[in-house]
């Protein structure tokens, strides 16, 4: 029997990724060695949406650049499932530098396209039509430091799903804008994924967005940076922050977490 | 929200083509860009009077002519001096020169800059000669230009020999003396603009899936224009500098620097003065332009996010 056949019998959906006992020290000329990771083992299915929360500096951003190929790993294997290739339609959308300071917004969008030799009215089409599901019509012409900082991150996510990703690696995205836009900026993401039936892996150090977002919470613990619990979330989209089985699992979350900090 | 961008959109449009940031104080803005009258008329206007006043008392206008004779010679810019041209059309020649050298200086420098600040065994093995030839000053290059390219000229490079246009002045030694000036300012502000891309951004690209050649093209040549613009402008400001020396050196034969000493020899200080001024107004022209160029071109910088 053929491994599809196994997945369709056990009704679940094909795997996107699979990482098995990943570990990465970092070597440096003068200091110590770092162990950034060690045994970490992940499975993400297709279509899935996985949140990572961990403490700043616990090598969350260093398992995306592995499995995004922008690093390579130490120990263990990183599998992609079937289809996914490095800098092909693995997709990054960072916190910081998320776009080009020296294209416009349309321009930025349509970067990806432009490295895959896409027409150039093409790319310009299929970049309006991105800016628009993302709420950025009529911004198209501007330089990104005209943009607010939730603007930014929009184009930055209509910039990462113009390549037309089938995994979507998302680093703190959304760790540099205020409250209330980021609220918007979670609404808008659960949409555009509900639509575009991409698998996405989230990392955050927001426990509140980890929950709102994700079909699974992936604690993350504190150097060398491992997978140290596993939360599955159930609950009905959109979330209501103020459900009792919504902030049960906030508690159990964060005193997992702080557990990791002791 | 929409509106407000658009706004600041035009006003950051409207602010490129008046050369100065968006300060939303429209009186700031026309000091900017014509610039008071007060450095423009009123100051030259009191030390042309003086040095009119001045000149007429002395009374030796071959050490200091009085205004009205230089200007003399500036409204007539097609008179020819001794059989040496015009005031003109040796200013074209020297014009032409340096045009010449720097462009060779720009193409050479931004390649090999880039090149050097993006892979390092490049940088590494250049970097110790570059460091010794960029404080020579491009002047010194001048005998040696001349015994290697003798008295060849840009149409004999091509094989056209002699052909009775302003061409036939353009020879190489000097036009090899203006690249070595222009080369290093465009060399060393690219390389520190290259070495200064911010890693982020080459990540950025990698994701989005551009090739290694790819990068050089969309992200190590635009993050560093600035700084390639900073160099042009120095190096275009140091070409025009070193054709004039040139140029009053013995050996030459045309050229607005050569006019000047010829004139000097001749005690028309008249003329000297007018190419003075001549050589000082172009001076600041390429500048000017150099810097309208470079705020339309990245007019990002300075507001990276």
């Amino acid at each position: 029997m053929t491994h599809g056949k196994i997945n369709n019998l056990l009704k679940e959906k094909p795997i996107a990724l699979e990482l098995r006992k990943v570990g990465k020290v970092f070597r440096s000329d003068t200091g110590p060695k770092l162990r950034a990771l060690e045994n970490v083992n992940l499975r993400v299915l297709q279509g899935e949406f996985v949140t990572l929360v961990g403490a700043t500096g616990c090598g969350k951003t260093t398992l995306l650049n592995l499995i995004a190929g922008l690093d390579t790993a130490d120990e263990g294997n990183l599998c992609l499932g079937q289809g996914l290739r490095f800098g092909d339609n693995i997709a990054h959308v960072f916190q910081h530098y998320t776009l080009f300071p020296w294209r416009t917004v349309v321009s930025n969008v349509s970067f990806g396209l432009q490295m895959r030799s896409v027409p150039r009215s093409e790319r310009q089409a299929r970049a309006a039509k991105l800016l628009a599901s993302v709420g950025l019509e009529g911004f198209e012409d501007a330089y990104p430091h005209e943009l607010s900082g939730g603007m930014r991150q929009r184009a930055a996510i209509a910039q990462a799903l113009a390549i037309e990703p089938k995994l979507l690696l998302m680093d703190e995205p959304f760790g540099a804008v205020d409250d209330s836009t980021r609220n918007e900026l979670q609404e808008m993401l659960t949409n555009l994924w509900q639509e575009n039936q991409a698998t996405i892996l989230f990392v955050t150090h927001n426990i509140d967005e980890a929950i709102v977002l994700g079909d699974r919470v992936l604690v993350f613990s504190e150097r060398p940076g491992r997978i140290a619990r596993e939360f599955k979330i159930d609950l009905p989209r959109p979330r209501d922050r103020m459900a009792k089985e919504f902030t049960d699992l906030f508690i159990r979350i964060r005193t997992a977490l702080s557990g990791q900090l002791d | 929200m929409p509106r407000d961008a658009q706004k600041n959109r035009n006003l950051w449009r409207m602010s490129r083509w008046l050369g100065c940031p968006p300060t939303g104080n429209s009186s700031e803005i026309w000091i900017f860009r014509i610039g008071s009258p007060l450095g423009w008329i009123v100051v030259p206007v009191i030390l042309l009077i003086i040095w009119q006043i001045a000149a007429q008392w002395l009374n030796q206008p071959w050490i200091f002519p009085p205004v009205s004779r230089v200007i003399g010679q500036l409204v007539h810019p097609f008179r020819e001096h001794y059989a040496s041209g015009s005031l003109l059309s040796n200013t074209l020649i020297s014009l032409l020169r340096v045009l010449l050298g720097f462009l060779l200086a720009a193409v050479a420098g931004i390649s090999l800059g880039i090149a050097m600040g993006s892979i390092r065994i490049i940088r590494s093995s250049l970097e110790p000669i570059i460091e010794v030839l960029r404080p020579l000053c491009p002047i010194a290059w001048l005998p040696f230009a001349i015994a290697v390219f003798k008295r060849g000229t840009l149409p004999q490079l091509f094989g056209f020999g002699y052909t009775r246009t302003v061409f036939d002045q353009v020879q190489l030694g000097m036009v090899f003396v203006i690249f070595v000036g222009g080369f290093f300012p465009v060399l060393t502000n690219t390389l520190d603009g290259v070495r200064g891309v911010r890693r982020n951004y080459l990540l950025l690209a990698q994701a989005l899936g551009a090739k290694r050649r790819q990068i050089f093209r969309h992200v190590y040549l635009p993050a560093s224009m600035p700084m390639i613009l900073t160099g042009l402008r120095q190096g275009l400001g140091l070409c025009w500098f070193v054709i004039i020396a040139a140029e009053m050196l013995p050996g030459a034969e045309s050229g607005i620097g050569y006019l000047l000493m010829y004139a000097s020899d001749n005690a028309a200080m008249d003329i000297v003065i007018a190419a003075m001024l001549i050589i000082g107004s172009i001076g600041a022209f390429l500048s000017l332009v150099m810097r309208k160029i470079m705020s339309g071109l990245v007019r990002w910088h300075g507001k990276e996010i």
